[in-house]
């Protein structure tokens, strides 16, 4: 319908120029890159504390003897550097090159890039040192310590002040979908994050109210962080590749809107059966339906994801597992349905589909997109990245339906009380080891990305065939 | 789905640049030439998809939320009619679990309500447990102490009932009413159910005083 194909302007590599400077020069390069570096160095920690809290699922013995690698301890260690780490510093930094990009003119405010991108990596690491020790503040995907707290708020401004510069001083009024998801992910997080803080951590609510709360940050971190960050990148760069104009993209807005005032109550779904009062829960249970369109307008919208192309290929598969990601919220919310899925594994599958389906694939994708027009050069190697996609992919699919098949047999099994705890250990350990696999395989893959980056980007800088002229 | 071209992974080329998408994507939202005078469906469905959700979302909400009351837990529950926090509890469900706390009433008339033969009278078919609400109420209020007849047998007043309504047990009027009401419809007693108020004023027009004897109780109505 729409996908008139635009009359193919002066040739493309021109286009890939840096707005406004010449290649060598391009203003917040170097942040960028660091950002985008040392996003990559968490991912592979993250990666190793995953494959420690898988073993630990079906060998609870290992490495237990050393209080800093206990299970609980390793589950927030990889938690917090998945999120914070890999999808909060790539992410934001890939917006912020977005809003640069479609502003028209080069980057402003990259030194605040710089200095901000310094401090949180020093906080984030900080933050990783103290829960090891035991200062975790407890609360899912809300891990750090509360003292390095107001170092990654401030860190964070000042990486989103490039943001928002590009974004007020762009040449073109109207905004496109990417701009929005952009912008709207560095404006929510301060508030989300400063929330939580106040109401868990400086002054925290009571009781029932602070699960209530917590589970509210937990769903918005993703709902209006995570995933806008991801589809900055993906509506930004199927239009690009695919040369048309999105299909369907005046219900893009619909969608967009949808996610900011619909997603933030969906919280409450996991508190279903729990002691707070019902109207919370069932609440969640109807956004995170009405949250089905918004997922139908993103498969509508970037469904060209599905054509030819490496970089294509992760975005396709990140719009996949974000849409199915969507759905399976949608039918597991129903209350009949949650009773017995909830607090299984079958919990964690949701989770990675989301997280490393969805959202770090749509990453990759872009960032994949990204780097030689950061970097002024091509990835130095197709076979690692074609190779990064396989290893992705396998392990991405392994690791959601081996976590969801055992979360489905200790569902059942908790649900009947003639079944002991160690039969019920014995029916899940098959999925578990599998999933350890799973785990092996996505670490391998990401180091070829962090080598593939290592080559392109920090080792021969400026050498080799520039593509940006 | 490879196209005979595949583009280079290293560095795709992109087929649109900045300025391009900005701007084909500002005119897909812009008004459009109604091609071939064929109206477009696409809008028109989102509409209805949205409307749908919509229905669906406030019936459930309608059903499930509890009134937005923050008392009430289950989803299937309606908050009492004026939104008072306050659950209607059944008098008799009450009443038998206070019958059963330990040292209280179960201690001595026993979960038979039979009593101990020759100590501790029966309560179960006793005219003085389904009698006068005047009577009852006193007992328990302020005990009772003597020579007591019960279904026809003598009891010595080798032991004394206690007042369940001050010093030790302070029981409230709700708490003696729903005790009361339980042992007057229980193991086959069919008395009237015994109210809070009707326990207050006996309470208010008392006043203070030691355990009752049977003969004092008997001027009483
Ligand atoms: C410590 C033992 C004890 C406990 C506890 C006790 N009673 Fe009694 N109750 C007695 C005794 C003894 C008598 C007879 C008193 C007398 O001989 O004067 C009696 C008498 C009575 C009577 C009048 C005689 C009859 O059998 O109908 C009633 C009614 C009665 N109790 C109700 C209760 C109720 C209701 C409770 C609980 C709230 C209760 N009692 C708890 C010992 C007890």
């Amino acid at each position: 319908m729409t996908t008139a194909p635009i009359q193919a302007g002066p040739t493309s590599g021109e286009w890939d120029a840096p707005a406004g400077a010449g290649a060598a020069g391009a203003p917040g390069r170097g942040p960028l890159l660091f950002l985008i570096g040392s996003a990559l160095v968490w991912l592979v920690v993250s990666g190793v504390f995953a494959l420690i809290a898988s073993i630990q699922l079906h060998t609870p013995g290992f490495l237990s003897d050393c209080p800093i690698l206990t299970h609980g301890r390793v589950r927030v260690l990889q938690e917090t550097a998945f999120v914070y780490g890999w999808l909060g510093t790539a992410g934001p930094a890939l917006a912020v090159w977005i809003l640069g990009r479609l502003s028209g003119s080069p980057l402003r405010g990259t030194s605040w890039l710089g200095v901000g991108a310094a401090f949180w990596n020093a906080g984030l690491a900080l933050g990783l040192v103290g829960i090891a020790i035991g200062d975790g503040t407890g609360t899912a995907l809300f891990g750090l310590p509360a003292y390095v707290h107001p170092v990654m708020l401030a860190s964070y401004a000042a990486i989103a002040i490039a943001g928002v510069l590009a974004w007020t001083g762009r040449r073109r009024g109207p905004m496109f979908a990417a701009q929005w998801y952009a912008a709207a992910a560095l404006f929510l997080f301060p508030w989300l994050f400063s929330a939580a803080d106040i109401m868990l951590v400086l002054a925290p609510v009571r009781g029932v109210l602070q699960a209530v709360v917590a589970g509210w940050f937990a769903q918005g971190l993703w709902t209006l962080w995570m995933a806008p960050l991801a589809l900055a990148g993906a509506y930004y760069v199927v239009p690009r590749l695919t040369g048309k104009t999105l299909p369907n993209y005046d219900a893009a807005s619909l969608g967009f809107w949808c996610l900011v005032f619909v997603g933030g109550w969906t919280g409450g779904r996991h508190l279903i059966g729990g002691p707070v009062p019902a109207w919370i829960s069932t609440l969640a249970v109807v956004t995170t339906a009405m949250l089905v369109f918004h997922y139908v307008v993103v498969a509508l919208n970037l469904r060209p994801a599905l054509g030819a192309g490496s970089v294509l290929r992760f975005i396709a598969f990140g719009v996949g597992s974000y849409v199915l990601g969507g759905f399976v919220d949608a039918v597991t919310a129903a209350r009949s349905v949650a009773v017995s899925t909830q607090f299984t594994t079958f919990d964690q599958a949701q989770q990675q589909l989301a997280l490393y389906g969805g959202v770090s694939m749509l990453l990759y994708g872009t960032l994949y997109f990204a780097i030689p027009r950061i970097a002024g050069r091509a990835w130095s190697s197709a076979d690692l990245l074609r190779g990064h996609f396989a290893l992705a992919a396998t392990g991405i699919a392994l690791l959601v339906v081996s976590l969801g098949a055992a979360g489905l047999s200790q569902g059942r099994d908790l649900a009947d009380p003639s079944v002991s705890f160690a039969a019920m250990a014995t029916h899940m350990q098959v999925w578990l080891l599998v999933a350890t696999g799973a785990q092996a395989i996505l670490l391998l893959g990401n180091l070829l990305l962090a080598v593939n980056f290592l080559e392109t980007a920090v080792l021969k800088p400026g050498s080799g065939e520039g593509v940006a002229s | 789905m490879s196209s005979p071209s595949q583009p280079d992974p290293r560095f795709e080329k992109a087929k649109l640049g900045d300025d391009e998408l900005l701007v084909a994507h500002e005119k897909a939202l812009g008004p459009k030439p109604d091609e071939r005078a064929r109206y477009r469906l696409a809008p028109l469905m989102m509409l209805f998809a949205m409307a749908g959700v919509i229905l669906f979302a406030a019936t459930y909400l309608n059903r499930y939320s509890g009134r937005f009351d923050r008392s009430v837990y289950d989803e299937t529950a309606l908050p009492n009619a004026g939104g008072a926090a306050e659950a209607k509890v059944d008098p008799a469900v009450a009443g038998k679990r206070l019958f059963g706390t330990p040292g209280a009433c179960v201690t001595c008339h026993q979960a038979t309500g039979e009593g101990i033969p020759g100590v501790y009278p029966p309560l179960a078919g006793s005219e003085w447990a389904t009698g006068s609400e005047e009577r009852v109420i006193r007992i328990v209020l302020f005990g009772l102490k003597g020579p007591v007849r019960v279904r026809g047998t003598d009891f010595p007043g080798t032991a004394a009932m206690p007042a369940f309504g001050a010093s030790g047990f302070a029981w409230s009027d709700e708490k003696i009413a729903a005790v009361l009401t339980y042992v007057r419809q229980e193991w086959g007693n069919k008395a009237a159910a015994v109210t809070p108020q009707q326990v207050h004023k006996i309470r208010q027009s008392v006043g203070e005083r030691k355990e009752w004897t049977q003969d004092e109780l008997l001027t009483v109505k």
